[in-house]
C-alpha cells in the first residue's frame, strides 16, 4: 500500500544524474546553512546575490575562453569585488548604490557578451538557473571543498565573526581579529557562491546561502540552533527542490527557491499565529 | 544621424531618453532616502507578474503593475518579523517571486520570451508603449514636483518633519508608489534586471557631481537622458543588445563620476563588512 | 602605578585632518576619570585611540596593558541569538586561542562574574531581552572577564534608567576600590563631581584635574558651549544629551 507512494518520490533519484545532483545539493546545503547563518547575521543577503549575479559574465566567457567555469566565475566575483572596494574608497560612491549599479553592469555585460559576442543562446538559462542533468566532477568536488571549508571556518572564526557582528565598535579591544575574519568571511562567501553556480545558477544564489538560514532565523534562539536549523532546512529544501525541478522539467534554482519562499511563509505565519 | 531616421529607432530612442529623464530625478530622492534595494528587489520580485502577463497575451505593463503589488505586499509583509529585518525579509521574497517567474516561464511547452523580459527590448515598443511610457513617466515627474518639499524634510530633517506638517512614512510610502510606477514604465525598454540602472547610475554621478539638491535632480535627468542616447547609439553602432548598452552607459557615467575624489574620512569599526552590510 | 600616560597627544580618523589635539593627562591604578564633552568633541576619540585603533600623529601615549573597553550597549546588536553569559564569555575570546572550546572553567568564571554584577538569574536570557541599565553591566561583566587593569567606559549611562543608574555606580565604585582604573566619558556632570579626576574635551583639552578644580563654569562653557544649562545657582546640566529610559 505504501509501496507506489514512496516508489514516487524515491524513483527520481535513481538515476545517475540525479545521484549526483542530490549529492551536490546536500553539500551546498551544508556550506550554505552555515554560512547561510553569518549572511543572515551580518546583513550580508544583498551582498551574497550581488556577487552570484557577478559571475554571469565570467561564466559566459569560460567556455569560448577555454578557462574553467569556477575560475572564471571567481575571476568575474573578484573583479566585482575590487571594482566595489574602489568604488566605496573615500566614501566616493554610497555602498547600495555601488553594489546594485555594479551588480546592473555585470548583468548588463553578461547579455550583451552571451547574445551579441559569443551567441551563447540558450546555455544562457544555465547560467542563470543551473541544472540538474550537467553536473560535472568538478563541481562535485567544489562542493564537497566549501562545505568543508564552512565546516572548518564556522568552527575556528565563528566565535570571532560573532563578537565582530555583534559589537563592530568594541570587538577590537577583545583582542579578535576582526578585520581578518571579516575578510575571510567574505572571501568564504565568494568561494559558497562561486561553489553553488552549476547548481542553482548566477541569479539565485540565495536559493540555498540565504533563505533556509532566513528562516531558521525565525525559529532559532542561539547560535547553535540557527546554524544546525539552517543546515536541516537547506537540506530539506534542496532535496525536495530537486524532486519538483525533476518532475516539472525545470532546472533546480527556481524550484528550489520557490519551495523556500513557501516554507519561510509557512513558519513565519505559524509564529505570527501563536 | 541614423538613429533617427527610422521609425522603430526613433520610437526606441524616444522611450530610453523619456525612462532616463524620469528615472534620473527619482533615483535622486531613492539614493537619498537610502531604498536603493528596494528599487532591486521590486524590479525583480515582479517577473512573475510579466511571464504571466507574456503568457496571457496581455500588455506588458498590466502584468507589471499586478506583479509590483502583489511583491510591495508580499515584501512588507516579510519584513514586519523584527528578528529578520528588512534586508533577509526582501532576500528570500525576491528570491522566491523570482524564482516563481523564471519557473513559470520556462515550465510550459511555449516558453514565455524570458531574455527580453529580463534584459529589455526598447526595440520591441509599439507606439502604445511609447505612450503609456510617457503618461506614467509624467504622473511621476508632476508627484515629484509636489512631493519635493515632503520629500526634502523627510531625506534631511526627519526628526523636524511633523512640526513641519510632513509625514514621513506617507511620503516614503509615496515614494515607494512612484518607484513601482516608474519602474512599470521601464520595463519594456530595460527589462526587470536592467530597470536598475537607469534609477540608480545617473542618480549617483548626480550625487557626486553637485552638493546641492536642485542641481543634482537636474544633472540626474540630464544623465539618464545622455546615458538613454549614448546607449541607443552604442548599441547601433556596435550592433549589441539595446536594453543593456543603455544599462552599460548609464553605469559608466556613476563610474566616472566617482573618479572624483570623495570627502568622506575613514572610519574606526567600520571593518569591510559594516561597509557592504545592507538594510537599516 | 601608572595606567595611562598621555602628554600633548594630536589624532584622527584622517590623516592631516586631527580630531583631538593638545590632550595631556594621566590615570593611576584605583583612580576614576570622568570625559566630559559634547558629541563629536573627542571623547570616543580618545577611547579609540587608547585602544590603540588611532594614530599617534603628535605627542606620547603610553598605556599599560591591554585595556578593557565597554561599548554603549546601544551600540550592541540586541538580535543577535546570544545569552547574557554568551556576551559575557566573549572576555574571554582574547586569552583562549581560536581551535579551543571555551572550557568550564571560563564558563564559572563568566557565571561568577555576572553574580557580581547582580545578574546571575539572568545568565540564560537572551541579551536584547534585557533592559538598557542590566545589558549595560553585562558589557561591564564581559570586560571583567577580560580581567584588565584598566577599564575604558563609552558612556555608559545613556540610555539607562535611573534606578538602575544607581547600581552601575556602585559597581564602577567597586571597581575604583579594587584597584583598577577607570576612565568613563560621559554627560552627566554630577557623576564627574564624584570621581578623582575630570578631563574636558571639545576637539582639544580645555580642563584636566580634581573635579573642584576643573569643572570652573567657564571650563564648562568652553566645553559644551549653548548645551549647558543652569538651573538654579550651582546645578547645572547638559541639555538634551541624557536620555534616560
Amino acid at each position: 500500500m505504501f509501496v507506489a507512494p514512496v516508489d514516487a518520490l524515491v524513483d527520481p533519484f535513481t538515476t545517475p544524474y540525479m545521484q549526483r545532483a542530490l549529492l551536490a545539493v546536500v553539500l551546498l546545503s551544508v556550506a550554505g546553512g552555515l554560512f547561510g547563518a553569518w549572511i543572515a547575521l551580518r546583513r550580508l543577503a544583498f551582498f551574497t546575490h550581488a556577487v552570484g549575479t557577478a559571475t554571469f559574465p565570467g561564466l559566459v566567457v569560460a567556455a569560448p575562453a577555454g578557462i574553467a567555469a569556477p575560475v572564471a566565475a571567481m575571476g568575474a566575483a573578484l573583479i566585482y569585488t575590487a571594482g566595489l572596494a574602489r568604488l566605496l574608497r573615500d566614501g566616493r560612491l554610497r555602498a547600495d548604490a555601488a553594489t546594485g549599479l555594479l551588480l546592473v553592469a555585470a548583468l548588463a555585460i553578461g547579455s550583451i557578451l552571451a547574445g551579441d559576442v559569443f551567441a551563447s543562446g540558450a546555455g544562457v538559462d544555465r547560467l542563470l538557473f543551473g541544472t540538474l542533468l550537467g553536473l560535472s566532477d568538478t563541481d562535485l568536488w567544489l562542493a564537497g571543498a566549501v562545505a568543508l571549508l564552512a565546516l572548518l571556518s564556522t568552527a575556528l572564526l565563528g566565535r570571532t565573526w560573532l563578537a565582530t557582528g555583534f559589537d563592530p565598535g568594541g570587538a577590537g579591544a577583545l583582542g579578535v581579529p576582526s578585520r581578518l575574519g571579516d575578510w575571510l568571511l567574505l572571501g568564504g562567501l565568494a568561494l559558497a557562491v562561486v561553489a553553488s553556480l552549476p547548481a542553482v545558477g548566477a541569479l539565485l544564489v540565495s536559493t540555498l546561502l540565504v533563505v533556509p538560514s532566513a528562516t531558521a532565523r525565525l525559529l532559532a534562539g542561539s547560535m547553535r540552533g540557527l546554524l544546525l536549523g539552517g543546515v536541516g532546512l537547506a537540506l530539506a529544501e534542496g532535496i525536495c527542490g530537486l524532486w519538483l525541478a525533476d518532475g516539472a522539467n525545470l532546472p533546480p534554482g527556481p524550484a528550489i527557491a520557490v519551495l523556500g519562499g513557501v516554507v519561510f511563509a509557512a513558519v513565519a505565519l505559524v509564529r505570527e499565529a501563536t | 544621424m541614423e538613429l533617427l531616421e527610422s521609425e522603430l529607432l526613433r520610437r526606441a530612442l524616444a522611450e530610453v531618453v523619456l525612462l532616463g529623464v524620469v528615472c534620473g530625478p527619482l533615483g535622486v530622492w531613492i539614493l537619498h532616502l537610502r531604498h536603493t534595494y528596494a528599487a532591486e528587489s521590486l524590479s525583480h520580485a515582479m517577473l512573475p507578474g510579466l511571464v504571466l502577463a507574456a503568457l496571457a497575451g496581455v500588455p506588458i505593463v498590466l502584468g507589471a503593475s499586478g506583479g509590483i503589488v502583489v511583491a510591495a505586499l508580499l515584501i512588507a509583509l516579510a519584513a514586519r518579523d523584527r528578528r529578520i529585518g528588512s534586508e533577509l525579509a526582501v532576500a528570500v521574497t525576491v528570491g522566491a517571486l523570482f524564482g516563481l517567474g523564471v519557473a513559470l516561464a520556462l515550465a510550459p511547452d511555449t516558453p514565455a520570451r524570458l531574455g527580453e523580459l529580463l534584459f529589455g527590448d526598447p526595440l520591441g515598443a509599439t507606439d502604445g508603449d511609447l505612450a503609456v511610457a510617457a503618461g506614467l513617466g509624467l504622473v511621476v515627474l508632476v508627484a515629484l514636483g509636489f512631493g519635493g518639499r515632503a520629500l526634502r524634510v523627510t531625506a534631511f530633517d526627519a526628526g523636524s518633519a511633523r512640526s513641519l506638517g510632513v509625514s514621513p512614512g506617507r511620503t516614503t510610502a509615496g515614494l515607494l508608489v512612484l518607484l513601482g510606477v516608474a519602474i512599470v514604465a521601464s520595463v519594456q525598454g530595460l527589462g526587470n534586471l536592467l530597470v536598475l540602472a537607469l534609477l540608480v547610475a545617473p542618480a549617483a554621478a548626480a550625487l557626486r557631481a553637485s552638493d546641492r539638491l536642485v542641481v543634482q535632480l537636474r544633472l540626474a535627468a540630464l544623465f539618464g537622458a545622455i546615458a538613454g542616447a549614448g546607449g541607443m547609439e552604442l548599441s547601433y553602432v556596435a550592433d549589441v543588445a539595446a536594453g543593456p548598452s543603455v544599462a552599460l552607459v548609464a553605469c559608466a557615467l556613476a563610474v566616472l563620476a566617482s573618479l572624483r575624489p570623495g570627502r568622506a574620512a575613514a572610519r574606526p569599526g567600520r571593518g569591510p563588512i559594516e561597509g557592504l552590510a545592507g538594510g537599516h | 602605578m601608572s595606567l595611562v600616560e598621555v602628554s600633548g597627544i594630536v589624532t584622527g580618523y584622517t590623516p592631516g585632518r586631527p580630531a583631538l589635539s593638545g590632550v595631556t593627562f594621566s590615570l593611576d591604578a584605583g583612580e576614576a576619570v570622568a570625559v566630559l564633552g559634547p558629541n563629536g568633541g573627542g571623547k570616543t576619540t580618545l577611547l579609540r585611540l587608547l585602544l590603540g585603533e588611532l594614530p599617534v600623529m603628535a605627542g606620547t601615549c603610553a598605556v599599560e596593558g591591554s585595556p578593557a573597553y565597554v561599548a554603549q550597549a546601544g551600540r550592541a546588536r540586541l538580535d543577535f541569538p546570544v545569552s547574557a553569559l554568551d556576551v559575557v564569555l566573549m572576555g574571554a575570546y582574547a586569552r583562549t586561542p581560536a581551535w579551543r572550546r571555551l572550557g568550564r572553567g571560563e564558563r564559572e568564571r563568566a557565571r561568577a562574574v555576572l553574580d557580581r554584577v547582580g545578574l546571575a538569574p539572568q545568565a540564560g536570557t537572551r541579551f536584547g531581552a534585557l533592559s538598557g541599565g542590566q545589558r549595560q553591566r553585562v558589557l561591564i561583566a564581559r570586560a571583567l572577564l577580560q580581567d584588565a587593569a584598566l577599564l575604558l567606559l563609552d558612556e555608559p549611562f545613556t540610555g539607562v534608567d535611573r534606578a538602575s543608574e544607581a547600581g552601575l555606580l556602585a559597581i564602577l565604585d567597586e571597581l575604583r576600590a579594587e584597584g583598577r582604573g577607570l576612565l568613563v566619558s560621559t554627560h552627566d556632570i554630577d557623576h564627574a563631581r564624584r570621581w578623582d579626576k575630570v578631563l574636558c574635551l571639545n576637539g582639544a583639552q580645555i580642563a584636566f584635574g580634581a573635579p573642584a578644580d576643573a569643572l570652573t563654569a567657564q571650563a564648562l562653557h568652553a566645553t559644551y558651549g549653548e548645551e549647558l544649562v543652569t538651573l538654579g545657582e550651582e546645578t547645572v546640566a547638559v541639555h538634551s544629551h541624557h536620555d534616560h529610559g
